[in-house]
C-alpha cells in the first residue's frame, strides 16, 4: 500500500509537484499518466528513495521513506525511464549485481534469476553484453532487475517508449501478469496503454493530479451523466414528440441522419439512470424504430487533452 | 557496501579502466626499475620508490575518473540509489575497490625488490616502510579523486580536474616557501577565508541581516585577535597550505619511519573526502 500526503517536490524556484496526496491499494495496478514534464518521475523518484521530497511524505506499507529507506527501498522494485544497466556486463552478470545490491540470499538465487529471466524473455541474450542488445531487450533486462527481490511493488516509469508494437504488446501482457501478484505503478504518456493495463488512473499536469478514477469512469464522472447516441427512422417531429415523453433526461439534441427520413439523437441522462431500454420501448411504441444505438464515451485521448487543456487555460 | 565493492571491483576489469591502470603503472614502474637497477647494476631501491610518486600523479586519475561520472552518464546511479544501500556504503564500495586495484597492483611491484634480493643486501626495513606509506598516500589520492569524480560531469573533466589536485598538493611544500609570513597577511587569509564562508552561508540561510551581523561579529573577533596576538597570526598561510600536504607526511614512511600521526593523518584525510562525497550525494538528491 502506498500513501503519499501532501507531497511537493521544488527544484529552485521550478515546483515540480504541487502537494500532491493519494493513495494505492495493495494489488492495485495504477497508471499516471501526464503530458512531458508533469511530474510523473519526480513522483516516482520521490517514492523509489532516490530523490527526497522539499514538503509532504510517502508511507510504503506504513513505513515513512525517510525513517527507514532501507526497509522501503527492500520492497520496491523500480525501473526508470531510462533502464539504468551497466551495459558492460551480460544480463545474468548484471542481475546477480542487482541481487546483490538488493540483498537477495544466496541460496537459490540462481534459480530465481532464471525464472525472472524466463518470464521477461532475455534467457536466450543472457550471454550477450548488455551493450549489444536491442533496445526491447534492454527494457526487458531493466523490468527484469526491478522484479529482483520479488518486492510487493513495482514502479515502472515509462515502460513501453521506444519499443516496437510487438514488444509493446509484449510488456503490457508482462505488466497485466505481474498486476495479479503485484502492486503496480506504471506513468505513460501513451493512454492506449495505460487504459488496457491500469485499473485506475491519475492524471497528472503541471505536478498535479487533476483526476484520479477507472478508465471507464473517468469520462462519466467528470463530464456527468449517461451519454448515449442513437438512430431512428424517423422524422424530425415524431422524435420530439417521443423523447418529450421519456423521464430522467437531462437534456437531449437532435439533428438530421445521413440516410433519407432518419433523425440522430443525442441524450443526456441522469448519471444513475440506465435509459437504453426505455428509449427503445418509447421509439418501437411509437413506430420509429431505432437503427442504432451506442453509449458515448469520451477517448481517454478526449479526456486527456480536455483536462490538459483547462489547466493550460486556467 | 559489500556489493557496491564487488560490483566495481568487477567493473573494473570488465572494462579497460583497470587494466589501463595497472599497464600504465607497471609499465612505468618496470622503466625506473629496469633503467636505475638493472640497466646500472644497483641494488638501490630506495631510488625507484621515490620515482613511483610521480607516477601516482599520472594513473590515479584512470583509476578515479570513472567512479561516479560514468553512473550518472549512464544514469545507473538510480539503480544505487534506490538499493537499499545506503549512500555511505555506495561511496565507500566504490573507494575501498579503487584501493584494492592499487593495493593489487603495488604488490605486483614488490617482485622488483625481490628479484633484486637474490643479488644484494636489501633494506627492508625502508622498503617497507615506502610501501606502506604509498598505500596510505596512494589512499588519500584515491579519495580526492573520488571526491572529483562525483563532482565533475565526463570522465575527462575528472581525469583532468584529480591530476590538477594532485599535482597541487605535490608541489604545495614548494609553495609554501614563497607564500608571506607576516601577522597582516595571516589576518588577510582569515578575512578572504571568513568571506568565502560567508558566502556560503548566505547561500543556504537566504537573510542577508544574519550573514551580515555574523561578518561583522567574526571581523570584530579577527580584529582583536590581530590586535592582542598578532604572533599566533604569524605564518598562518603556510601553516594552513601544510595541512594539505600529502608528500611531506609521506618522507618519514620512506625512511621506514612508521609515525602513528601520519598514518591517522592520512586516514582522516581520506575520510574527509569520503565525507564530502557523500554529502554531496545526499544534497543532490534533495536539491
Amino acid at each position: 500500500m502506498i500513501e503519499v500526503e501532501q507531497l511537493t517536490k521544488r527544484y529552485g524556484r521550478t515546483l515540480a509537484v504541487d502537494d500532491i496526496s493519494f493513495t494505492i491499494e495493495e494489488g492495485e495496478v495504477i497508471g499516471f499518466l501526464g503530458p512531458n514534464g508533469a511530474g510523473k518521475s519526480t513522483v516516482m523518484n520521490i517514492l523509489t528513495g532516490c530523490i527526497s521530497a522539499s514538503a509532504g511524505r510517502a508511507k510504503i506499507n506504513g513505513i515513512d521513506i525517510l525513517e527507514d529507506p532501507s526497509a522501503v527501498k527492500k520492497m520496491i522494485g523500480y525501473l526508470p525511464e531510462n533502464p539504468p544497466l551497466y551495459v558492460e556486463m551480460t544480463p545474468r552478470e548484471y542481475l546477480s549485481t542487482v541481487c546483490d545490491l538488493k540483498g537477495v540470499s544466496r541460496d537459490q538465487r540462481k534459480m530465481k534469476i532464471e525464472r525472472i529471466m524466463e518470464k521477461v524473455g532475455i534467457t536466450h541474450v543472457s550471454r550477450r553484453l548488455i551493450r549489444n542488445l536491442s533496445k526491447g531487450y534492454r527494457q526487458r533486462v531493466g523490468l527484469a532487475q526491478a522484479m529482483i527481490g520479488d518486492p510487493d511493488i513495482l514502479i515502472l516509469d515509462e515502460p513501453t517508449v521506444g519499443l516496437d508494437p510487438g514488444q509493446i504488446i509484449g510488456i503490457r501482457n508482462l505488466i497485466a501478469d505481474l498486476g495479479k501478484k503485484h502492486t503496480v505503478v506504471l506513468s505513460s504518456h501513451i493512454l492506449s496503454e495505460v487504459q488496457a493495463v491500469c485499473q485506475r488512473v491519475m492524471i497528472i499536469s503541471k505536478g498535479k493530479i487533476i483526476a484520479s478514477d477507472r478508465p471507464e469512469d473517468l469520462s462519466r464522472h467528470l463530464f456527468g451523466g449517461n451519454r448515449l447516441f442513437i438512430t431512428a427512422a424517423a422524422a424530425r417531429e415524431q422524435a420530439e414528440s417521443t423523447v418529450s415523453k421519456l423521464t430522467g433526461i437531462i437534456d437531449y439534441k437532435i439533428e438530421a441522419g445521413e440516410e433519407h427520413d432518419t433523425v440522430n439523437v443525442y441524450f443526456n441522462a441522469d448519471d444513475d439512470r440506465d435509459i437504453r431500454r426505455d428509449v427503445f420501448n418509447a421509439f418501437a411504441e411509437a413506430g420509429t424504430p431505432l437503427l442504432m444505438m451506442r453509449p458515448i464515451d469520451m477517448s481517454l485521448e478526449e479526456i486527456f487533452l480536455d483536462l490538459t487543456r483547462s489547466e493550460v487555460e486556467l | 557496501m559489500r556489493a557496491v565493492y564487488k560490483k566495481e571491483l568487477k567493473t573494473y576489469f570488465l572494462t579497460p579502466g583497470g587494466y589501463i591502470f595497472m599497464g600504465a603503472f607497471l609499465l612505468i614502474a618496470g622503466l625506473f626499475f629496469t633503467l636505475q637497477n638493472l640497466f646500472s647494476g644497483s641494488s638501490d631501491y630506495s631510488s625507484v620508490l621515490g620515482s613511483l610518486i610521480l607516477i601516482f600523479l599520472l594513473v590515479v586519475p584512470i583509476l578515479t575518473m570513472r567512479l561516479f561520472t560514468e553512473e550518472k552518464r549512464q544514469k545507473t546511479d538510480i539503480l544505487l540509489l534506490s538499493s537499499p544501500v545506503s549512500i555511505q556504503g555506495i561511496v565507500l564500495g566504490k573507494f575501498f575497490a579503487a584501493v584494492t586495484v592499487f593495493l593489487i597492483t603495488l604488490i605486483i611491484t614488490m617482485l622488483f625488490p625481490l628479484l633484486l634480493s637474490f643479488h644484494g643486501r636489501m633494506d627492508w626495513a625502508q622498503i617497507w616502510g615506502t610501501y606502506i606509506g604509498f598505500f596510505f598516500l596512494g589512499s588519500a589520492f584515491i579519495a580526492i579523486g573520488t571526491y572529483i569524480s562525483e563532482v565533475a560531469e565526463s570522465q575527462t573533466s575528472a581525469a583532468i580536474l584529480t591530476f590538477s589536485a594532485l599535482l597541487a598538493s605535490w608541489i604545495i611544500d614548494y609553495i609554501r616557501s614563497f607564500v608571506p609570513m607576516s601577522p597582516l597577511s595571516g589576518a588577510i587569509f582569515i578575512l578572504i577565508l571568513l568571506i568565502a564562508g560567508l558566502a556560503l552561508f548566505q547561500r543556504k540561510a537566504e537573510d542577508w541581516r544574519i550573514t551580515a551581523a555574523a561578518g561583522v561579529v567574526l571581523l570584530i573577533g579577527v580584529i582583536i585577535v590581530y590586535a592582542a596576538a598578532q604572533e599566533s597570526l604569524y605564518g598562518l598561510i603556510s601553516k594552513s597550505i601544510s595541512w594539505f600536504s600529502l608528500t611531506s607526511r609521506f618522507q618519514r614512511f620512506s625512511m621506514g619511519i612508521l609515525r602513528l600521526d601520519a598514518v591517522v593523518y592520512y586516514i582522516s584525510f581520506s575520510a574527509f573526502f569520503l565525507y564530502l562525497t557523500g554529502s554531496r550525494i545526499e544534497n543532490r538528491r534533495w536539491s
